[in-house]
């Protein structure tokens, strides 16, 4: 007895083999020809990778204050680990963060690494972190991470200097792919965070998680702890600082409500140390909050810095040039005091206006016979329009660079100006003209084209108070690690000097202590000021306004260890406008018994208002 | 009743074969299932599974005391009772997955369509016996007694079991000597039904086999099951990641990791290596299984082995190629692997008729 159809019994057995010979075929394409793709996919399915920022390093102030720190804050980011975000969560989470969509979108489209979380915001508040939480089940693939966030402890104090940080941008990113900057990534964007980045950022970490298919995690696979960036220690003064930052800004409110300067709301000050270059304090204004960029600017906040017609974002300090009207008389009377065009002890007739070209003092004085220092002290125009004749443009010119003029400074932030020396070239480059000798006078009281910036200004002055050095001004003293070690230190840097006599400096520098003494031009402002100091008063001729009130000085007068210069757009005459806020400074710098200011009175008057109003709010 | 002859004509390497998938079955159960159930009972499924096992392995020695032919005896009573309960299915069934597939009685849920299986092996080979498969018309019958439960279990809509039925039947019309004409005719006829078929599917069918053809139309819908058990199996490689090792198994992105895609673990677990051992072991099953066909004592016998040699070579094929990525998904479990009472009771059983049927295959002679 056997089977009727031993062939259809063996036609199922080839069936069978040939079936598990295509199975087995199959395994072993998968496994074996393509494992290594396969593996790698389920790596990338199982293992999400949250970056940890390094916190950045921090700012000191020369003193050991700590200027700039970091503190916890929530960043929202997207884990996509099984595939693209529903369209639906995206939605809902725009809701929520009050972004748009395609913001959202966009941002999942640029991200580079398939494994790392997308941060879609930044440091937000924990209204919102508590939203998300609340709505979890509703949003897959939405994470709480925590970050540190950059915080500038004083606000707006130092902002220019400092600068801010954001994420960075596809141009950046462009450009600074090679340097191991990912997308994402938190970089300085003006100032020293941005000049200091590669020092500030550190090593960022990493948490690798394996997440199950809904991106939860399940367990903590690997840490790598981010290393922090290296801090900076300053040159600034933190207390000299604030007391220009407060000065300015009362001195700015009183010009506006009391001198009849309404449109005085922008102005600069530089404080450096004339001995070193080292900055000690350096204020734009009007300013901003660098917080208010942690995270992203909120549209609001960013209309409110965009429609100020001053540009809050611009560091004057460094990057806005003005005429320097009557200080520029510094370097008339080097030069002509070094070439031999005058003497110290040589008078000149003032008839209140010059004989060749019909120019004339302000408001008509006419001084009579002037030596040097008088007429420095007084600020006579007829006199320096003579000694700008003697010298003629040229020698003016080569005197305004030997000051460094027309050039950067060097300090170590972005975005110096150059300003500007007139010159015949630069007159023939632009205006295609020959020169006229009222142009050379305009010169040599510092209107026409001359234009300086403030630093520019500190730096002159700071010349004359150290006897011709001109140092590179500086605001980082020291960069140490995290732990204390010294990576890098800077010190003074002489790049230039001027060949000035003891003569002339003498005569220079009488004539500018006579300024703040009670017949100069400043005198009123330093009334029984304890120390002696020199300085010189500049009303720049503005035209586009009101003119600009600038004050540079230098102290103590035999031993200078602080030079500022300061400048008030529109802000009128220099001593009123300017000098008030330099009296501040010498009072803070030197621990001297402040004296009677309009400026502060007024802004007591105004807080002690702001208090009366709330407690009658208060009390109905 | 037994006697020492029939325990020396027991099939001992298809017995081998299978203790081995039964063991390894309940290893992997518990490698796919530990994780997941980590928060209640973490092994829950393999104690169940392993009560399962006993019970069937049970059942597999009672029935061998029972000569195969006694089972064509109740045959029509258990073609019937099968009907009903898929009609039962219907009326007091339970949805999952959008179907309705499972009656609870008691703490398990069954499947009747899976004991269906088994039924129409059973009545399909008595009815094929003494058959002469000559024309359409010596089909008519065959037709209608399979038609049955099919068009009953494909309204539940399973698919895929529903095509298990053809290919019980197709393989036992063929061992039963159709005429190759005829069956030539069948699938002729078969291949020009396909549309009609797709018509009176469900749009989830109709997207499963869509997405079968490429699984990135829908990656987190229909396409999901497919491109993360290509993934599980592919990064197995030639070793596999070891037991309780297989990521995509132990966190969640395989579903049903323990039920119809228990495969996509071997393959990651146990690599290359691993799948292939396995599948021999299927091999030898379904080897054996035709062999038996071809020894059997009389035309019953060789019906019935070749009922369930088909039965399982089918689930082989499409559950190993649906892990695999090369047969749409269906929710066919794994014979002896996937976890499951109903499923383990049908393979079971089948395997009690192939032992029964190989023990018996001389005639008795005193």
């Amino acid at each position: 007895m056997g089977y009727k159809y031993p062939r259809r019994l063996n036609i199922f057995i080839t069936v069978a083999i040939l079936i598990f010979a295509l199975l087995i075929s199959r395994m072993a394409y998968l496994q074996i020809i393509h494992g290594q793709d396969f593996l790698r996919q389920a790596d990338n399915n199982r293992i999400s990778l949250v970056p940890i920022l390094a916190p950045r390093g921090l700012f000191f102030d020369r003193n050991g204050e700590v200027l700039v720190s970091n503190r916890p804050g929530f960043s929202i980011s997207l884990v996509p680990i099984s595939g693209p975000i529903p369209d639906e969560v995206i939605v809902r989470l725009a809701d929520i963060l009050g972004m748009k969509p395609e913001e959202i979108r966009e941002k999942i489209k640029r991200r580079d690494n398939p494994l790392e979380p997308i941060r879609i915001k930044s440091d937000v508040g924990p209204e919102i972190v508590t939203k998300i939480e609340e709505r979890q089940m509703e949003l897959p693939g939405v994470m709480v991470e925590v970050q540190a966030v950059r915080n500038y402890l004083n606000k707006e104090l130092g902002a220019h200097m400092f600068g801010y940080v954001g994420e960075i941008s596809e141009d950046e990113l462009a450009a600074k792919k090679a340097a191991g900057y990912k997308t994402g990534a938190i970089v300085g964007k003006s100032g020293l965070e941005k000049v200091y980045d590669k020092e500030l950022r550190g090593v960022d970490g990493g948490e690798q998680i394996e997440v199950d298919v809904n991106g939860h995690p399940q367990q903590l696979l690997g840490k790598k702890q981010a290393v922090p960036g290296n801090d900076l220690v300053l040159t600034i003064d933190a207390k000299i600082q604030k007391t220009a930052e407060q000065a300015m800004d009362n001195q700015l409110r009183y010009l506006q409500m009391k001198l009849g300067n309404p449109e005085a709301k922008a102005g600069a000050v530089v404080v450096m140390n004339p001995q070193t270059g080292e900055i000690l304090a350096m204020v734009s204004r009007p300013g901003f909050d660098p917080n208010l960029f942690n995270g992203g600017i909120s549209a609001k906040d960013w209309k409110a810095i965009n429609d100020n017609p001053n540009n809050p974002m611009q560091n004057r300090a460094i990057n806005a040039a003005y005429p320097p009207g009557s200080s520029f008389k510094i370097v008339t009377g080097a030069a002509a005091l070094e070439t031999g065009k005058i003497t110290p002890e040589e008078k000149i007739y003032d008839p209140g206006q010059h004989w060749l070209v019909p120019k004339s003092n302000a408001h008509g004085a006419a001084l009579g016979w002037i030596d040097f220092r008088v007429a420095l002290a007084k600020s006579d125009n007829v006199f320096f329009y003579e000694l700008g004749n003697r010298l003629g443009i040229d020698l003016l010119e080569e005197w305004a660079r030997n000051f460094g003029l027309g050039a950067q400074t060097g300090i170590n932030l972005p975005g110096e100006d150059e300003g500007l020396v007139a010159s015949r070239a630069y007159k023939k480059k632009v205006y295609d003209e020959d020169w006229y000798l009222s142009e050379t006078m305009d010169a040599a009281i510092g209107q026409g084209f001359q234009l300086l910036t403030p630093i520019q200004m500190c730096s002159l002055v700071s010349q004359i108070a150290n006897g011709g050095h001109r140092y590179r001004p500086y605001l980082v003293s020291k960069i140490v690690t995290p732990a204390g070690q010294t990576v890098q230190s800077f010190g003074p840097e002489e790049v230039g000097t001027v060949p000035l006599s003891d003569k002339t400096l003498t005569a220079i520098r009488e004539g500018l202590r006579d300024v703040v003494s009670p017949s100069g031009t400043a005198g009123y402002i330093f009334t029984e000021f304890p120390l002696t100091i020199a300085g010189k008063t500049s009303t720049a001729e503005n035209p586009h306004g009101d003119d600009h009130g600038w004050f540079v000085a230098y102290g103590p007068y035999d031993n200078p260890t602080i030079a500022i210069a300061i400048i008030i757009e529109q802000g009128g005459y220099g001593s009123d406008a300017a000098a008030p806020i330099a009296r501040k400074i010498f009072e803070t710098a030197f621990n001297l018994k402040p004296g009677f200011s309009p400026a502060d009175e007024l802004a007591k008057e105004i807080a002690a208002q702001k208090a009366a109003v709330n407690n009658n709010n208060k009390t109905p | 009743m037994l006697n020492r002859r029939m325990l020396k004509n027991l099939d001992y390497t298809l017995i081998f074969a299978v203790m081995s998938l039964l063991l390894i079955s309940l290893v992997i159960i518990s490698s796919a299932t530990h994780v997941t159930t980590a928060t209640e009972e973490p092994y829950r499924f393999l104690e169940r599974q392993a009560g399962f096992t006993v019970v069937n392995t049970l059942l597999v020695i009672f029935l061998l005391t029972v000569d195969y032919n006694a089972l064509a005896k109740y045959a029509g009573v258990f073609y019937w009772l099968s009907v009903i309960s898929l009609l039962a299915v219907r009326f007091v069934g339970q949805t999952a997955l959008g179907a309705q597939r499972w009656i609870q009685i008691g703490p398990v849920t069954l499947q009747p369509s899976e004991f269906a299986k088994i039924i129409i092996i059973i009545t399909l080979a008595k009815m094929l016996e003494n058959r002469k498969l000559e024309t359409v018309r010596d089909l008519v019958p065959v037709a209608l007694h399979v038609g049955l439960p099919f068009i009953l279990i494909l309204l539940q809509p399973d698919l895929g079991t529903s095509l298990v039925f053809i290919a019980i039947t197709l393989g036992m019309v063929y061992m039963a000597g159709i005429r190759t004409g005829l069956l030539a005719g069948i699938f002729a006829s078969g291949l020009a039904l396909l549309p009609i078929f797709w018509h009176f599917m469900h749009d989830y069918q109709k997207k499963r086999l869509l997405v079968f053809i490429d699984p990135n139309v829908d990656p987190l819908g229909s396409g999901y099951h497919i491109i993360q058990s290509k993934i599980a199996i592919g990064s197995g490689m030639l070793f596999g990641k070891g037991l309780f090792a297989g990521t995509q198994s132990q966190l969640n992105f395989l579903p049903e990791n323990h039920t119809d895609f228990i495969f996509a673990v071997i393959g990651e677990e146990l690599g290359f290596i691993g799948a292939a051992i396995i599948l021999l072991l299927y091999f030898i099953v379904i080897y054996r299984g035709i062999k038996i066909a071809g020894e059997a004592r009389d035309n019953f016998g060789t019906l019935l082995a070749t009922g369930v040699t088909s039965m399982l070579l089918f689930h082989v094929l499409v559950n190993v190629g649906m892990t695999a990525g090369i047969m749409p998904v269906t929710g066919i479990p794994l014979p002896f692997m996937s976890y499951g009472v109903s499923a383990l009771t049908k393979s079971m059983v089948g395997v009690a008729i192939l032992l029964n049927v190989y023990m018996r295959r001389q005639k008795i002679m005193f």
